[in-house]
């Protein structure tokens, strides 16, 4: 899907092209003969979008919403976690700090008072994946969102003052999101431990001895080779006329130049022989957490929507078997959570449990594995699968006003899956899955010699802590 | 963080408190410790962007307000753009409030208790039932909040299914024992967990020292008080204090009000109207002498500070400067503080000011979170971003920006049906004017430098606010003492010596 992209990017050089006019067509007409029985009795809304091409090879989005005096702009880079190197860990993210820190007509920090004063909110968000950037602004402001993203996306101020104090910034941020936390250094620790290779097998926030190396070289590079507009995609959602945001946008940005194309990173994970177990010391639990992961298929395919309905089953609402069973009956967890992480390559599926202190976990590690042979060895019952439906048709309901929800997703979509309609076709992907598939993907996916399990343990109290980095 | 605490009776209202600023003027580079910086990294301002200088003034929709036969006032916002619906029931007069102080979590446990059984349902089925439908339903009660609130959302297409489910569990709700047991067990297991998280320690620790006597300054049950519930309390707590008269039914969404009315006349026609005693107690009054706290929680690698004293009450006339002053000071990304402390000085991830304002005063408050090593110079700046607020006028540009955020934010609530009918609930809960919404861009508009100044002098007194810091002990204990009489806490809530140097 990646290269597929990046390929498409490639091959459009002469001047705007318009790829797509869907307005709502069904991408896939062959599959609307399927069963939508959960969904049938309640109205469709389908997002209306538009999607254009500039030559320097930017992928354009918009889709016009006039219910509210309000829009959204999102840019989102192909680039993640995954694309540093060893010695470089936390650096996407690190970097995503530096595009508030000014560029040739917005002064450091003045991106954020520009979007306060003008009544908006603004932020950034990294992932292995990808980076992303949006805006929400009053609709009279339509210009100074689009201005300000194409200003960054030109020409970055990267001084050593600024990477200095951000490198600070995100060294907090880490102290305050992980180190200084219960649990908070789990997730690092089960990545580190399930993965091989290393673009999915560090954390996105990434070391302090790496943050420490972070040069100016290496952020000036960064952003030559993955900041470019072929890098990158564009989208608006909200109350505008879609050709005078075309123009803004072809205004601002059109401009800048296109770069050769980013390398893709191998993520690919070779074949997990045996089960892998690791236990970890946490200074501020209280009580014992179990993690259990089996390598799945990336997202969007089949198999991974499949075991995304076998995570709602799991643990999606009071009715669930984990809560039911875990939290309630047997009163052994505060609390338990399961599900896929999404990813381009494997993805993780994770068992998250939280012991009550005192409750033997070897027991309770042997629940789940019973749970987990249910899935294998029995159907699941027919309201469970209509439940997930409907839980998720809710969802979709609900997160459809918002304007920055729909401009996100859609830079999620293109950017992972060159296919921004997901949209609109994700509801059918999920009602695809069939009580077989479910059981289908139990067996294949959750075996033993496909499993990594760590266990995060109290630290005692005697123990002398105080110690800043692990 | 704060913001969940400071927005749980408010419904809406503090979240517009948000943020602005430049610094219009250059603050002598102050302060160097040991984070060693040796080239300035300044905020700077280039005014090159292309902005509209008109404020969007909109105009928000006014949900329909009704009256049912038992008093039960509804208020319905219609919006048709997806087949979604959220209902919240808020009910006065059975929050933690007016809880007998050896039951603290009797309101919360009440209303908890609603979705684990009725006189026809299990809890089993009804967690089944709701799930089935796609819909979400839930009730709790927090500390300091005078009343509880229920919470439903779903489709449309099922709405009266669901709904009639909320309405079961409101009216007919069993307490069953074993269901109390167990859920007992979960909050006396999550008593233990919550001391883990540096925000609930502080917290706690700053609501004992703003609060004093008054119940808010209960943020959790004890394991005694636990011990007290029994279904006979819960049950008491239930018949006596869920009246209709005193609650607000809202509803948002994919809904016909002039359908809908007549429907809920009979829903509600079961819940009579009963007397509610509602002794108020005394409102809390601000320190008046400064006073340190500090909370020793072994392995810190930052430490989390909070502080502030009482201010206002949601009626008071220094309501809507308050709000430009805190937007200024420490609002959001552009305030002063975090201009200061973040984007200049590399201390934190993020540090920030609120005020809670409900039907009594609740506390200003300023704090974050920063490494260990730059505690001392975080509070050096916490302190002259408060006394430059108290002693110098605001720059009228400054002044002017941080108005125009205000009044432009509205267009933004537009997106959220929840956020129209939040505003709304408010109006009504504090008994503001109707057009309160209305004119409250031209309101906010109208606030002067001199205003803000005298707000930030009266509110903001230095002197006189209660510092609390949960964090390293060994470390960070010598720095608290120099600003004012200390008292230390270990991380179980109990008052303790100074942390000796370990080993």
């Amino acid at each position: 899907m990646h290269e597929q992209l990046v390929k498409t990017a490639k091959t459009f050089v002469a001047g705007l092209i318009i790829l797509v006019s869907l307005a709502g067509t069904p991408l896939e007409s062959a599959e609307s003969d399927h069963d939508q029985t959960a969904t049938k009795s309640t109205k469709l809304f389908d997002v209306v979008f538009k999607e254009f091409k500039l030559n320097n090879g930017l992928r354009v989005i918009l889709a016009e919403d006039h219910s509210a005096p309000t829009y959204s702009i999102c840019v989102t880079y192909n680039v993640g976690s995954r694309d540093e190197r060893p010695g470089r860990t936390g650096f996407a993210h690190l970097f995503e700090h530096m595009l508030f820190q000014g560029s040739e007509n917005v002064g450091k920090g003045e991106h954020f008072i520009l979007i306060q004063n003008n009544g908006g909110s603004a932020n950034g968000t990294t992932n292995a994946e990808r980076t992303n950037y949006f805006e929400t602004l009053p609709a009279n402001q339509l210009e100074l969102g689009i201005f300000l993203e194409a200003d960054r996306m030109r020409a970055l101020n990267i001084t050593q003052a600024n990477l200095d104090n951000q490198r600070h910034t995100v060294q907090e941020e880490r102290r305050q999101s992980f180190d200084n936390r219960p649990y908070g250094k789990t997730y690092e620790a089960v990545v580190e431990a399930a993965y091989v290779n290393f673009p999915y097998q560090h954390s996105v926030i990434g070391s302090m001895e790496d943050l420490d190396r972070a040069t100016v070289q290496d952020a000036v590079d960064f952003f030559r080779i993955y900041y470019a507009p072929n890098n990158a995609v564009l989208s608006l959602v909200g109350d505008f006329e879609m050709s005078v945001a075309l123009n803004l946008i072809k205004k601002y940005f059109e401009g800048i130049p296109a770069q050769p194309v980013p390398p893709i990173p191998d993520v690919d994970e070779p074949e997990q022989k045996t089960e892998l177990r690791k236990v970890i010391e946490d200074a501020f639990a209280q009580a014992p957490r179990l993690d259990i992961v089996y390598k799945i298929p990336p997202g969007n395919t089949p198999d991974w929507y499949a075991l995304s309905v076998l995570g709602q089953v799991l643990s999606g609402g009071v009715s669930s078997r984990l809560y039911q069973k875990l939290i309630k009956d047997k009163e052994l967890a505060l609390s338990a959570s399961a599900g896929p992480d999404e990813r381009r390559g494997p993805s993780l599926f994770w068992f998250s449990i939280t012991a009550r202190p005192g409750v033997d976990l070897a027991a309770l590690e042997k629940l789940i594995y019973e749970d987990i042979a249910r899935l294998q060895n029995e159907e699941i019952a027919d309201w469970e699968l209509s439940k997930v439906q409907m839980q998720l048709r809710r969802q979709r309901a609900q997160q459809h006003y918002s304007t920055r929800s729909r401009a996100n997703s859609f830079g999620h979509y293109a950017v992972y899956y060159n296919d921004p309609q997901l949209i609109n076709t994700l509801e059918q992907k999920y009602s695809r899955v069939t009580k077989g598939d479910l059981q289908r993907v139990a067996r294949t996916y959750f075996q033993e010699n496909q499993r990594t399990v760590v266990t995060t343990m109290p630290k005692p109290a005697t123990a002398k802590g105080a110690s800043e980095n692990r | 963080m704060r913001r969940k605490a400071l927005i749980r009776d408010s419904a809406g209202i503090v979240a517009l408190v948000f943020g602005i600023a430049f610094l219009g003027q250059n603050v002598p580079r102050p302060y160097a410790d040991e984070s060693i910086e040796t080239s300035p990294s300044k905020v700077e301002r280039k005014n090159k962007a292309p902005i509209s200088r008109d404020v969007l003034r909109v105009k928000l929709p006014r949900p329909i307000e009704a009256k049912l036969q038992n008093g039960l006032r509804v208020l319905i916002l219609e919006d048709h753009r997806t087949p979604a619906v959220f209902v919240q029931l808020h009910i006065g007069g059975a929050g933690a409030l007016f809880e007998p102080p050896n039951m603290t979590g009797l309101a919360n446990a009440t209303a908890q208790m609603l979705r684990e059984g009725t006189q026809s349902r299990t809890s089993v089925q009804i967690a089944e039932e709701i799930d089935r439908l796609g819909a979400s339903l839930g009730a709790a009660g927090s500390f300091g909040s005078s009343q509880v609130v229920l919470n439903a959302s779903g489709l449309s297409n099922n709405f009266d299914s669901w709904f009639a489910l909320a309405v079961d569990v409101l009216l007919n709700p069993s307490f069953p024992k074993d269901e109390l047991e167990k859920l007992k067990q979960r909050l006396r297991a999550q008593l233990r967990q919550q001391r883990s998280a540096a925000n609930f320690l502080v917290n706690e620790r700053f609501s004992h020292a703003v609060y004093g006597d008054h119940p808010a300054a209960i943020v959790s049950p004890t394991s005694e008080s636990l011990d007290a519930l029994t279904q006979a309390a819960l049950m008491k707590w239930h018949r006596e204090r869920y009246a209709p008269q005193n609650a607000l039914l809202a509803i948002a969404g994919d809904v016909r009000a002039e359908e809908l009315i007549p429907q809920l006349e009979k829903w509600f026609a079961g819940w009579e109207m009963i007397d509610v005693k509602r002794p108020r107690p005394a409102n809390p009054v601000p320190a008046t002498a400064r006073k340190v706290y500090l909370v020793h929680r072994p392995n810190s690698v930052q430490t989390t500070v909070a502080l502030g004293n009482i201010a206002i009450d949601r009626r008071s006339p220094d309501y809507i400067p308050m709000v430009v002053m805190n937007h200024i000071l420490g609002g959001g990304v552009s305030g002063r503080l975090f201009l200061n402390l973040r984007e200049e000085k590399g201390y934190t991830y993020g540090v920030y000011s609120d005020f809670s304002a409900l039907r009594y005063p609740g506390p200003w408050r300023a704090g974050g979170s920063m490494r260990t090593e730059v505690t001392a110079g975080a509070l050096v700046e916490f302190l002259k971003e408060i006394n430059r607020i108290r002693d110098q006028t605001v720059p009228s540009d400054e002044l002017e920006d941080s108005k125009r955020a205000i009044a432009a934010r509205f267009a933004l609530s537009l997106e959220q049906p929840t956020a129209i009918l939040g505003l709304a609930v408010s109006r009504i809960q504090y008994r503001l004017p109707e057009d309160y919404w209305d004119t409250y861009p031209t309101k906010i508009m109208a606030v002067t430098a001199e205003d803000v100044q005298r707000v930030a002098r009266k509110y903001l007194d230095p002197e006189a606010m209660q510092l609390v810091a949960v964090g390293d002990g060994v470390k960070i204990h010598s720095v608290l003492e120099s600003y004012g009489p200390l008292e230390v806490y270990d991380s179980s809530g109990k008052l303790t010596s100074i942390p000796k140097t370990v080993e």
